[in-house]
């Protein structure tokens, strides 16, 4: 079969294309480490959340030595806790759950995004970089108040956020 | 014989490179396509995708 020079240079010119994009993709994955949002997290009752020791109280908390987890509740209409704080330069896990209905939670300008759904637990990590203070939205039509359903996310330095959590409940 | 991607060489210049069909325009055009949908791609996922911050890593 005759096959024209240049159909062979468009030819292989496709397949480069493919490989760039499989390969761009594999690079995020073992380069920057860039990961999905999976369904690791067992489900729970979403009608039982006040029971629930992560989520009856909204909270950040210390795990690792530059590790913190936040524990946020999605509800109609709005995220806590309000705001959000987590320390700068460290490895946050975000669960994010719901009380009520499918919410998102997309912490804007970034690729903190996920779905949030009644009695599952969505879990993200991500690593902060310097102070920076971060609106999120819910990106699901949830009802009514849809349109004013925000949260706060600041990234704050060490100090400070060693002094808001102190001084916030005492501890 | 018209001149159109249907079209055969005669019997004498079946072998060798020479080409009796030269689209340029055709390859030309299929290289800007290349270029556009590359430099894309890099602007897509190398700037805007893994330049934002809070990028997810587990």
């Amino acid at each position: 079969m005759h096959i024209h020079a240049y159909e062979k240079l468009w030819l292989a010119a496709s397949l480069l294309l493919i490989l760039f994009l499989l390969g761009s993709v594999t690079y995020g994955a073992v380069g920057p480490g860039v990961a999905m949002v999976t369904d690791s997290e067992p489900a729970i009752d979403a009608g039982a959340l006040d029971e629930d020791e992560r989520f009856s109280e909204p909270r950040v908390e210390q795990v690792g030595e530059n590790e913190y987890e936040a524990y946020v509740l999605a509800f109609q209409f709005g995220f806590q806790p309000d705001p959000i704080v987590v320390p700068e330069n460290s490895t946050v896990t975000f669960y994010v759950t719901s009380r009520d209905v499918i919410h998102g939670f997309e912490v804007v300008g970034t690729n903190a995004n996920t779905m949030v759904v009644p009695g599952e637990v969505s879990e993200i990590t991500v690593e902060t970089d310097g102070p920076a203070e971060y609106g999120i939205v819910c990106n699901e039509y949830c009802g009514a108040g849809h349109h004013a359903m925000e949260g706060k996310l600041e990234v704050v330095p060490q100090s400070e956020f060693d002094e808001r959590t102190n001084g916030g409940d005492g501890e | 014989m018209g001149r159109n991607e249907t079209a055969h060489g005669s019997a004498n210049d079946v072998s060798g490179d020479i080409e009796e069909f030269d689209p340029i325009g055709t390859l030309t055009l299929i290289g800007i396509y290349f270029v556009i949908l590359v430099l894309s791609w890099v602007y897509i996922y190398y700037i805007e995708f893994l330049g934002r911050d809070l990028v997810i890593v587990g």
